[in-house]
């Protein structure tokens, strides 16, 4: 993770760089979840110094923006791959990285030592701007759709100039769709109803349509370059997502629209959009599996048993995940909760958070993890990448923690669900009591365990990162020279 | 491959053809969508609560007026009902003081980041109560916050409240203290009192029956 | 009780089709989906063309 010393192309350095920042956020990320974790079983730690609200911007802050740097570099290292050619401006690539990375910087200083601010416009622009997600104060806002457009200007001029495959015509498209639809939340309006209403345009055209296509091309992307699958079947399949995706997950938006004060007609067409949006991610799995079977299968055929078609097997073991998690997380776990008679109960309860951390992991991290083994390889020039101990522990750990939160989230969300909600009818004392009641506890104590085996994972894939470079390398070379010997 | 794609299902065009196709009309249709659900949403006038006219989100000056939430037979839930005029903070707000003070409300909610404890509208985070219809709450209506806080009203136990949660702690997990002045603490129930009177279908479902049961006390603790 | 009564708050397009039987949704699932049936006919014409 290190060193850049066999990358021929300066976009890749680049994507490298955007991987090294995006490591450490994830661990800020997991860190400040932690201590959320903690608050629910007692209240007073940090109080008044580091409070609940701030302790979850940044635990869900780090995870936006570092999942936003892994998406990228993901891009600047497949670019040169897809297109054939480098990036058309490195110097101004650079110059962004550099710049993001200080804002970010300065973002997360200020939320931890000014935190908040009066209620006046200059909170939001220099502070926090106190909306879910996308809580970066203003200024920080136009400086990313600043450094969003040099990064778009390089992918598009890129694009043109060079190879243009299937995979980089969908993601030309998407980036645009994703950098735009930014702009829905940079905003200010006292009507509660109509800011939620745009801040679902970002939130959920983000993480249920142009992300998830994202996913979709980095998908494509690993599979040829790890099983060298076939690249006009896997293009077929990426159409094929991408038809089904946008398809359910546009109109599927109206799943947000039931309780915020718009009009009832949503509850139809969220229902059953959204319903269709597990469709998709089936397919996603189905592809996947099935092409690594399928390339297995012909490279046994003609290299006899023994034989691997995988050529970094920590990334493709994270490609599969992500192809189970995406469906289980956002599929499943999505599908529980979307129909507006069940929603009506479980809208804003932990079903909610259950679904986000399964959700986030499976559709996201598991791919974006892939993209950083990926670059690993290429930066350390190996032809074929195994798994250590570490990268195992790492997966293992990690994917065991956040099933294990998610299930105890879920409990403690059908607890809130049916005493809060059902039995007591949602007031400020039903809420307390269903917090108190000890399932919910329990859930919780449960919760605060699973995530600090998810740390603890999270720091052998750090060390798996920083270190398998050096020993597959090592190790190739070994087995050249016993070879030549 | 020429002569072996015969099948139009194993063609890459015509799933790029159609993935573009069904991507451009669900934008198109989203858009029309939009346009129509903004034009509903967007807040009423004065002249709207003074005349009866049901808007789903309702002008500032809705603070004016007693609000309520009822089992309407018509729509199968419970929807906010906007009764006679009350003061608020002792007094009428014309439409332009009011206005300014939902915006001062609005922008505190935001600067105090609130939604990362509560919910408002079931969006946000789950450590705190949601918000939606906090003006409303049984708790605050029966007297039991506003006797404890010492207060004759409820929007002035409420400031009184939100300046100095760390004084009146009801759980272990408790408000911290957010610097909230008074101005800024009389905007936030201005902006909360607003909110209560939005039309959310329905939801939280089921939330007068808190005001029953606290009544009875069958199930309270 | 097919067609239920209008019972939102504002009367629109949409909110008339969502008064009958999934009405809105098939209206909406007819749009995207029906012009494919087209697309998979010329596409299918142009690829017996090309042989």
């Amino acid at each position: 993770m290190l060193t850049n010393k066999h990358l021929k192309y300066e976009s890749q350095k680049i994507g490298m760089n955007y991987f090294r920042v995006a490591i450490v956020l994830f661990g800020a990320q997991l860190l400040f979840g932690l201590v959320c974790a903690i608050q629910y079983l007692w209240p007073g730690f940090l109080f008044e110094t580091l409070d609940f609200n701030i302790a979850r911007i940044l635990h869900i802050n780090a995870l936006v923006v570092w999942m936003l740097f892994a998406m990228l570099g993901s891009v600047y290292y497949l670019l040169p791959d897809e297109a054939g050619r480098d990036v058309v401006g490195a110097g101004l690539g650079k110059l962004g990285f550099w710049v993001l990375t200080a804002a970010v910087t300065v973002v997360v200083l200020v939320y931890l030592f000014i935190q908040i601010g009066p209620g006046k416009e200059s909170t939001i622009w220099f502070i926090n701007e106190g909306r879910e997600y996308i809580e970066a104060p203003r200024w920080a806002d136009i400086g990313i759709v600043a450094i969003v457009l040099i990064f778009y200007y390089n992918v598009f001029f890129t694009y043109i100039k060079g190879r243009q495959t299937g995979i980089l015509t969908v993601l030309v498209a998407d980036l645009l769709a994703l950098a735009g639809l930014y702009l829905a939340g940079v905003f200010f309006t006292d009507n509660i109803s109509m800011d939620q209403f745009w801040w679902w345009w970002v939130i959920h055209l983000w993480v249920e349509a142009t992300w998830e296509v994202f996913v979709g091309a980095l998908a494509a992307y690993g599979l040829i370059k790890i099983l060298g699958a076939k690249r006009e079947i896997v293009e077929m399949w990426l159409w094929i997502e991408v038809l089904l995706l946008f398809g359910s997950g546009i109109l599927g938006l109206g799943h947000h629209y039931f309780w915020i004060g718009t009009p009832e007609y949503w509850w139809e067409i969220g229902a059953l959009f959204s319903s269709l949006e597990p469709v998709p991610l089936v397919a996603m799995f189905v592809h996947v599996l099935y092409d690594w079977g399928k390339e297995q299968g012909h490279k046994e055929a003609v290299e006899g048993e023994g034989a691997h078609a995988v050529s970094n097997s920590p990334a493709m073991a994270w490609i599969a995940l992500n192809a189970f998690g995406n469906f289980l997380g956002a599929g499943i776990w999505g599908f529980f909760h979307t129909l507006p008679q069940v929603n009506i109960y479980t809208h804003g309860t932990q079903f909610t958070a259950a679904h986000g951390h399964l959700a986030f992991f499976g559709a996201y991290a598991t791919i974006l993890i892939a993209m950083m083994y990926l670059g690993v390889q290429g930066a350390y020039g190996i032809k074929k990448m195994t798994m250590t101990f570490k990268s195992k522990m790492a997966i293992g750990l990690i994917t065991f923690g956040v099933i294990g939160m998610t299930v105890a989230l879920t409990i403690a969300g059908y607890e809130q669900v049916l005493v809060e909600r059902a039995e007591l009818g949602a007031g400020w004392d039903a809420y307390f009591i269903a917090q108190n009641l000890t399932w919910m506890k329990q859930a919780m104590g449960w919760r605060l365990v699973m995530g600090v085996i998810t740390f603890i994972g999270f720091v052998y894939l750090l060390w798996d990162l920083v270190t398998i470079g050096e020993v597959e390398e090592a190790k190739e070379a070994n087995e050249l020279q016993s070879a030549v010997a | 491959m020429s002569n072996k794609s015969a099948s139009v299902w194993t063609s890459i065009r015509f799933w790029r053809r159609s993935a573009a196709w069904v991507t451009a009309t669900a934008v198109v249709l989203l858009m029309w969508l939009t346009f129509d659900t903004v034009k509903q949403i967007s807040m009423g006038s004065d002249e709207d609560l003074k005349k009866g006219i049901r808007k789903r989100i309702p002008a500032p000056t809705v603070i004016n007026y007693h609000i309520d939430y009822k089992f309407s037979k018509k729509r199968g839930h419970e929807v906010p009902v906007i009764g006679q005029k009350e003061p608020f903070f002792g007094k009428e707000w014309s439409p332009k003081e009011a206005a300014a003070l939902l915006h001062k409300g609005k922008l505190t909610f935001q600067a105090k980041a609130c939604i990362d404890c509560h919910t408002a509208l079931g969006n946000g985070a789950y450590y705190a109560p949601d918000l939606t219809k906090a003006w409303l709450d049984p708790k605050w209506n029966n007297g039991t916050m506003t006797a404890m806080i010492g207060k004759k009203t409820k929007e002035e136990a409420m400031a009184e409240f939100l300046m100095h949660p760390d004084k009146y702690p009801t759980h272990g997990r408790m408000m911290p203290n957010l610097h909230i002045t008074k101005d800024e603490a009389i905007a936030l129930v201005a902006f909360l009192k607003h909110m209560s009177s939005i039309d959310t279908n329905g939801f939280p479902r089921n939330f007068s029956i808190n005001a029953k049961r606290l009544k009875g006390g069958t199930n309270a603790h | 009780m097919i067609i239920q009564p209008f019972t939102d708050v504002n009367p629109s397009f949409f909110g008339m089709l969502n008064q009958g039987p999934l009405t809105l949704t098939i209206f909406l699932h007819t749009v995207l989906i029906l012009p494919m049936i087209w697309i998979y006919f010329d596409e299918k014409k142009k690829l017996q063309n090309k042989k």
